[in-house]
């Protein structure tokens, strides 16, 4: 596997869509697939407020590294991306930001799929909904391939 | 031969064991496994969540019946909802 170049993130603060992408643009692409995912306001007729994220952070970086890795032995990936808020996220602001770029756009979607993925079975992070009514849960994932 | 290992819990393990690390000491080494028999005792409640726990050491994932060497950092992990 040739080196390729990734940037694996968690931090406490907004991510910025527009830092990623001045990070996949590459002469090399000739496709960027950026994948956003936001907190949702209304889940199954609840309300959140929020959510609130918390991460295991020395493992998270490394997994998230490790997964960057495997997405560039299995794709001809140019730049890759992984970017996860911790601390409270908003509501419709970005949790994470999962980034790929490649020569040709089908392996820049089959890539970026893949990572946000295998992101939510095997990253140690957790988030809590905050509910309109006061509740507060934390969400257990992972333990399926649904797409929440 | 004394073991001593960390712990760490969290999101709803560490709410329910009210602790984010427990220094743990014993006499011979133990699995993973025989860890989580331990902290059930001191945390019946922790006991729902066996079926759904999985064991990382030093950062890194691990089956249940690996064996714990001293100064190991432990965590509990349960199913995780990043993104």
């Amino acid at each position: 596997m040739s080196k390729k170049q990734s940037w694996c993130l968690l931090q406490d603060t907004p991510l910025s869509i527009e830092e990623a992408l001045a990070f996949l643009q590459t002469p090399a692409a000739g496709g960027i697939d950026l994948f956003v995912g936001t907190t949702r306001q209304w889940t199954r007729g609840e309300e959140t407020l929020r959510l609130e994220y918390e991460a295991y952070e020395p493992m998270a970086l490394k997994e998230m590294e490790r997964l960057a890795e495997a997405a560039c032995a299995r794709w001809p990936v140019e730049r890759v991306c992984l970017l996860h808020r911790l601390g409270v996220v908003p509501i419709s602001e970005a949790s994470v930001l999962i980034g790929v770029a490649t020569p040709h756009r089908a392996d820049a979607f089959a890539a970026c799929r893949f990572l946000i993925d295998q992101l939510k079975l095997t990253v140690p992070i957790w988030k809590r909904e905050v509910y309109a009514d006061g509740r507060t849960e934390w969400v257990q994932g992972g333990v399926s391939n649904s797409s929440e | 031969m004394n073991c001593q290992v960390d712990v760490l819990f969290f999101s709803l393990l560490r709410d329910l064991v009210g602790e984010e690390r427990v220094a743990l000491r014993f006499a011979s080494p133990i699995s993973g496994a025989e860890l989580l028999d331990r902290l059930e005792v001191a945390y019946p409640r922790m006991a729902a969540y066996r079926p759904v726990t999985r064991l990382a050491v030093n950062l890194e994932y691990v089956d249940l019946d690996t064996l714990l060497s001293d100064g190991d950092e432990v965590a509990l992990i349960t199913p995780v909802s990043g993104g």
